[in-house]
């Protein structure tokens, strides 16, 4: 097995994560650190340091330490200029006495001073650079269990024995490869538990997810659990893992102790050097010297010495003065002695891993013992097993431990804090964890806290004399450890939904318009032409003088049926509908209860208790649980049904659409039998249908709705029926332009959030006596009571047409907008509707509009533009 | 230079005296800026800020930094231009860098009715002198490489509003400046001292309880953002505010790659990358109401899920940390500045909703002259507290609502 690092080849053994297959080629230094670019070498080789990010096959920010080897990747190193071993940006070391901390808050202090200095501050940020690759395939997964065990060291392994004997469905989350926790590497801390083991992977009511890791516990016991590769075309998979008790047998992590020159290369965690030796039979180093105490010490040192390397006497923390070294460690100096060494291991603070636990909400106190702030106060849903309760630890060193401060004593190394930062800045009066936290930046590096917290509230503790109780750790948030957008984000989907005529529309060669997740057709090219303007005023005239036919699947269709829908409706809308006869159909709004408008549509009563409303495109799904939110605990019989995807639905209109849809049903089709807003069922071209006479386009016509299925034969059968008559389907963009003539509103263009119907000139549609409906506190008052702004149409001067949105203005000042404007042929000049001042609301009143920069005159009108009596609406 | 090597306190400590002139409840941005325009232009200073927590640990501390004018209203757009013009000067004014980099800000409309809806900001923001127009996936491409501008994607950038003066700053910095600069000029900062009920009796607040004791003052003022309705109800003043958790997460470092704020309405999402390299990005507010501080996973997925749409190649990078604060939402997205109709002493600058770090200088200038003068600047008027009453409101909802 061979991957590439910087360009040249490495081999790797199985078993080797990146990181042991380069240590063993000798490779020391693996990143350069955030501010002072300073070289850094593997730290904790467990994966939750900054040491050894680096970028991988493209990814950046990759910890190599914990990624397995394999054939063929491409590895390299990142933040540092040329390379590894000689970055130039390391010289900002020598300048740190003008790099204290907060250093920039205090040195540009003019707008202008910083805005020239910040090109060059944010050129040097950042660790990995941007991948360019967009592909990555994720999953999501969804699992409940009775019990989730996080962790499969032995307290974990046997907390899912014991859930699984007692009869629980049990999963096992461990981020390792294999089961087993830290005696996979502690060898000397207690029997391997492969028998646990076995018995683990062997029971049929636990399932094991190994090196899967669960980076957030979240409201209700939701874990959120990340699988790398679950399988070829997989990168990653997020399971939302559920589960009714969560078991956290996390254990702990090993922390860094504060000396001088602690960030060396060389100086590692003893856990590190444990797991190097172990987990990849790599003594860490020729020459070691060990700081720690007690057995832990003792454990670690007889590891290095079986591994074959030459050990000093273990030096106490409380000896150690400082490591010295160019960038690698050369030797320690303690108790007054040099110790020359390759390497120095260093037994450090032992930290319960109970990020999950004070995020559902358990406390974290001090235990001086132990040296470690315990978990306690648990949710009942949540139980803690093994050291991450702090069982079984004893401190490494003191704490809080007098504080030298040091330029070179690093607290946190991820962005390059040391302890006489975190001095400078106490004394400064960030004196609270919190404040502190966010000064310094300690804490908010890619370790997300875990090499540095605990020394950080140390030396905060011993500053103030508050303690490290008072003291108290920061908040911990999830994700923790960090997840990917593209594992978050799963599988990208982009529905797509096609109306049943999608195919006619196609052959005809639809120009398409996006609606959401709808297409529609936008005009239709013809052998003639393609240009929009032509082809849409070609559908226009259609439709003004022959007959035209347009799509209006999308709209939201459903059914509301049973003894009250009449009340509910009555409650939900604006208008009234318990009083609507059955055949007949009215215009519905529905607001707010600020009286805002926030959908409209037509209601159809087609029997006593059977009523048909269709809503706006995109609103359809509001309004359904709009719907059945006011129906809830009424105890009112009423059933609501979405039949938007069960039919499709065309409009065909025109003054000759009489005579097309005669040829195709038996309905009497006369003005006097089948009236303006009047509904029927029937069928049309042998298909069962309902037939609305509505006219959003303001000629005589029908909105046809038929089963989707039938679509097809029916719009197939209306162009056939229409062909002597000149007929022509038409798309949205002509149908924005006939409804523009009519000065009918569409909700969401022409309105906005803090429209009332009355502004929108709608006064009709609330009806302000009824007993109750939503929004009628706010409607109660007059039609005509102050009013921000009214809806008035224009007639601009000259040819040019405003853009939607262009401003509306008064001797140069913004005084409105227009909202919907298009070139009127009827009118023969560009028309808009346009919200005006009030005073501005009279016919004949002139405006300005604003067209490219420059003001142009517009007549308000407040008629509709085209038959504003309705005439050949209601013919 | 001096001072980049002496480490002086920021600000002191203070028991707390039995009476003040002005007492501000919430030591946000806005209560701070308050503090120091009463102190600075009007020469009040026995002002004492009231806050419960560490300084900061509200909205404060916990949001985007988004700075821009280029709102919809001609109410809106001089009150938030003068803010981005004090947001300026700041740097300046306090002695102390607030990192404001003026990196441009671009709203992103995926659809028609979503340009048509920018372009009504971009012409009332020219009639109004503020820099800000409509541009397109051309000139989109040229600023923002790394965004998806292909028409192919999911949804296709139609257009961008793009205000070159907008940008982001820090927000800590200006909580720790202004606190600086109210500290020496006589403000008392009162951390951990949280309002627990005020007494009113003639149609004045006659004292304010608190777990430090108690205290009187000529003046109190609620600058309490996500807890203003509660607060002003201890005053016996009702608002109809509702308070909704809003969420933002951050990502590790990359390298600089993104030079402007990108906002899009319609994905519900901003993202902005810091001079440490790291990515921010925003959520619209949670759906439901609430007042915690736990970050739902459903709302990472989303902010990961339109982060994506943008910029599909950042699928490798990594979340480090998600956060929410809690936000108070007026029904019309507009804030609530002013003294209360009732209560004659007890004044308001609350209702700030997601949108109200970039306002408070502006808010806190016009405010404490309204407090010490007693007359309300002319800026001020529209979001008076009666509107409500009066059925005025004001027009921003249509723009604010996700566009921090
Ligand atoms: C995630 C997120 C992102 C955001 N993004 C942006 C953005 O990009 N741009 C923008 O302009 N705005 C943004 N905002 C909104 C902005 O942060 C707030 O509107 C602004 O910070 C409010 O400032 P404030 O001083 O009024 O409130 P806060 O900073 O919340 O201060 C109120 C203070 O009152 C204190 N308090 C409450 N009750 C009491 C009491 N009883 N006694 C004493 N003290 C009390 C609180 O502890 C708190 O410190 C965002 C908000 C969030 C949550
Ligand atoms: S050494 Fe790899 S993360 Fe610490």
């Amino acid at each position: 097995m061979r991957f590439e690092f910087n360009g040249t080849p490495v081999e790797a053994r199985p078993g080797d994560t990146v990181a042991s297959a380069l240590y063993r080629a000798g490779q020391r230094v693996f990143s350069r650190s955030f501010k002072y670019h300073r070289p850094r070498g593997l730290l904790c080789g467990a994966g939750k340091c900054p040491n050894c990010l680096m970028q991988v096959d493209g990814v950046p920010n990759v910890r190599v330490c914990v990624t397995p080897a394999r054939d063929g990747l491409v590895v390299r190193h990142q933040h540092a200029y040329p390379s590894l071993d000689f970055d130039w940006l390391s010289l900002a070391q020598r300048f740190d006495a003008f790099l204290p901390v907060g250093w920039y808050y205090k040195t540009f202090r003019s707008h202008a001073l910083w805005r020239a200095a910040e090109p060059f501050i944010r050129r040097a940020a950042g660790l990995g650079v941007v991948p360019a690759d967009p592909a990555g395939e994720y999953e999501h997964a969804f699992r409940q269990a009775d019990v989730a065990v996080i962790g499969g060291g032995p307290s974990g392994l046997e907390a899912a024995l014991a859930h699984a004997g007692a009869g629980s469905e049990v999963v096992l989350v461990d981020d390792q490869p294999e089961l087993g926790g830290h005696r996979r590497y502690r060898k000397r801390a207690g029997p391997e538990p492969t028998d646990l083991i076995a018995r683990v992977r062997s029971h049929p009511a636990i399932s094991v997810l190994a090196g899967a890791y669960c980076f957030g516990l979240y409201e209700g016991n939701l874990l959120g659990v990340v699988q790398p590769a679950p399988h070829a075309r997989c990168r990653e998979r997020l399971l939302h893992l559920r589960a009714a008790h969560v078991v956290v047998a996390t254990g702990v992590y090993e922390a860094p102790l504060l000396f001088p020159n602690n960030d060396l290369v060389g100086v590692m965690l003893s856990t590190a050097a444990q797991r190097l030796i172990h987990l990849h039979g790599l003594p860490p180093g020729k020459r070691a010297a060990v700081i720690g105490r007690g057995v832990r010490a003792e454990e670690v040192l007889a590891d290095l010495r079986s591994a074959g390397v030459e050990t000093h006497l273990l030096i106490a923390p409380e000896e150690v003065e400082r490591a010295e070294g160019a960038a690698s460690v050369s030797a320690l100096r303690a108790r007054g002695e040099r110790f020359p060494c390759d390497v120095v291991v260093v037994c450090g603070h032992l930290v319960p891993d109970a990020g999950l636990l004070s995020q559902a909400g358990a406390r974290l106190d001090w235990n001086a013992q132990v040296g470690a702030f315990c978990p306690a106060g648990l949710p009942p849903t949540m139980s803690a097993a093994g050291e991450v309760t702090g069982a079984g630890l004893s401190a490494a060193a003191p704490l809080p431990a007098p504080v030298a401060p040091h330029k070179r004593a690093f607290v946190c190394v991820c962005t390059d804090a040391t302890t006489q930062d975190l001095c400078d800045a106490l004394g400064e009066g960030f004196d609270h964890m919190e404040t502190l936290k966010r000064y310094t930046t300690t804490t908010m590096g890619p370790c997300q806290g875990r090499m540095c917290q605990l020394n950080a509230i140390a030396v905060c503790a011993r500053q103030t004399g508050r303690g490290m109780q008072e003291t108290g750790v920061t908040t911990s948030r999830p994700p923790n450890p960090g997840v990917t957008l593209g594992a978050l984000a799963g599988p990208r989907h982009h529905p797509i939904r096609r109306t049943p005529l999608h195919h006619q529309h196609a052959d005809r060669g639809a120009v398409w318009l996006d609606m959401g997740e709808w297409k529609r057709p936008r005009y239709y090219r013809t052998a003639a032409s393609s240009d929009e303007t032509t082809c849409v005023r070609a559908e226009y005239a259609a439709v003004r003088q022959r007959v035209g036919l347009i799509d209006v699947s999308t709209l939201g269709k459903l059914e509301v049926r049973g003894r009250d829908a009449g009340r509910l409706l009555d409650k939900v809308y604006t208008h009234r509908f318990s009083d609507l006869a059955v055949g007949r159909a009215r215009y519905a709004t529905l607001c707010d209860d600020h009286g805002i408008l926030l959908d409209d549509g037509t209601i159809s009563r087609l029997a006593e208790d059977r009523y048909f409303l269709t809503t706006t495109t995109g609103n359809l799904d509001f309004v359904e649980q709009w719907l059945l939110w006011w129906l809830a605990g009424t105890g009112q019989h009423v059933h609501i049904a979405n039949v938007t995807g069960g039919l499709a639905a065309v409009n065909l209109a025109g003054p000759l659409a009489r005579d097309t849809l005669r040829k195709l049903t038996a309905l009497d089709l006369g003005s006097q039998a089948f009236s303006y807003m009047a509904c029927r069922q029937a069928e049309v071209a042998g298909i069962p249908a309902i037939l609305l006479r509505i006219g959003f386009v303001g000629e005589t016509g029908w909105e046809i709705h038929v089963p989707a299925e039938c679509g097809p034969d029916l719009w197939d059968a209306l162009l056939d029926a229409g062909r002597e008559f000149g007929i022509r389907p038409f798309g949205v963009e002509a149908q924005r332009l006939l409804r523009l003539e009519k000065k009918h509103v569409i909700i969401g263009v022409d309105t906005d959030a803090l429209t009332t119907p009355y502004e929108a000139g709608l006064n009709w549609v609330v009806r302000r006596e009824k007993e109750d409906f939503i929004g009628r506190h706010a409607l109660s008052g007059s039609p005509r009571s102050p009013r921000r702004e009214s809806l008035v149409g224009l007639v601009v001067e000259g040819e040019q047409t405003p853009e939607d949105g262009s401003a509306v203005m008064i001797n140069g000042r913004p005084a409105g907008r227009v909202t919907s404007a298009r070139f009127s042929p009827h009118v023969g000049a560009p028309i808009a509707l346009a919200w005006a001042p009030e005073a501005k609301a009279v016919e004949g009143a002139r405006v300005e509009v604003r067209i490219r920069g420059r003001a142009v005159t517009a007549r308000v009108t407040l008629e509709a533009f085209y038959d504003p009596e309705g005439a050949r609406l209601r013919a | 230079m001096d001072e980049l090597f002496q480490s002086r306190r920021m600000w002191r400590r203070h028991e707390l005296k039995p009476h003040y002139d002005v007492a501000i409840v919430g030591a946000g941005v806005h209560g701070l800026a308050t503090a120091y325009y009463l102190a600075k232009e009007h020469g009040v200073r026995k002002v004492a800020l009231l806050e419960k927590g560490y300084l900061g640990c509200g909205s404060s501390g916990r949001n985007t930094a988004i700075l821009r004018s280029n709102y919809r209203t001609v109410e809106g757009i001089p009150f938030y231009e003068l803010s981005l013009k004090l947001y300026e000067q700041m740097s300046a004014e306090l002695g102390w860098n607030v990192l404001f980099s003026q990196c441009g800000h671009l709203t992103l409309a995926h659809n028609d009715s979503g340009v048509a809806g920018l372009r009504v900001r971009a012409e009332n923001n020219q009639l109004l002198g503020v820099d800000s127009r409509i541009i397109y996936p051309a000139e989109i491409r040229r600023l923002v490489p790394a965004l998806d501008v292909s028409s192919g994607a999911h949804w296709p950038i139609l257009a961008a509003l793009y205000h070159p003066p907008g940008g982001i700053i820090r927000h800590d910095a200006v909580v720790w400046g202004y606190a600086r600069a109210c500290d020496a000029l006589g403000v008392e900062i009162h951390p951990f001292t949280e309002v627990t009920g005020m007494e009113t009796a003639r149609g004045r607040v006659e004292r304010v309880r608190t777990t430090r004791g108690d205290l009187a003052a000529g003046a109190v003022v609620n600058c309490t953002a996500g807890w203003a309705s509660t607060v002003s109800q201890m005053a016996g003043v009702p608002l109809p505010i509702v308070t909704h958790p809003l969420q933002a997460c951050v990502t590790e470092p990359l390298k600089p790659f993104l030079h402007h704020v990108i906002v899009s309405a319609t994905l519900h999402v901003y993202v902005n990358q810091t001079d440490k390299g790291e990515l921010v990005i925003g959520a619209e507010i949670d759906p439901y109401q609430s007042y915690s501080f736990r970050g739902t996973l459903p709302t990472l997925e989303q902010m990961a899920t339109y982060t994506l749409e943008l910029f599909p190649q950042l699928h490798g990078l990594r979340v480090l940390r998600q956060w929410a604060g809690v936000c108070d939402i007026t029904p019309d997205f507009a804030p609530i500045i002013g003294r209360a109709e009732d209560v004659v002493n007890f004044y308001m600058d609350v209702g700030w909703g997601t949108y109200g770090f970039k306002a408070a200088p502006g808010s806190g200038k016009l405010l404490a002259a309204l407090i010490a003068t007693g007359r309300a600047p002319e800026l001020l008027e529209p979001f008076a507290p009666g509107r409500f009453r009066q059925g005025r409101l004001v027009g921003e909802k249509a723009a604010a609502a996700v566009s921090h």
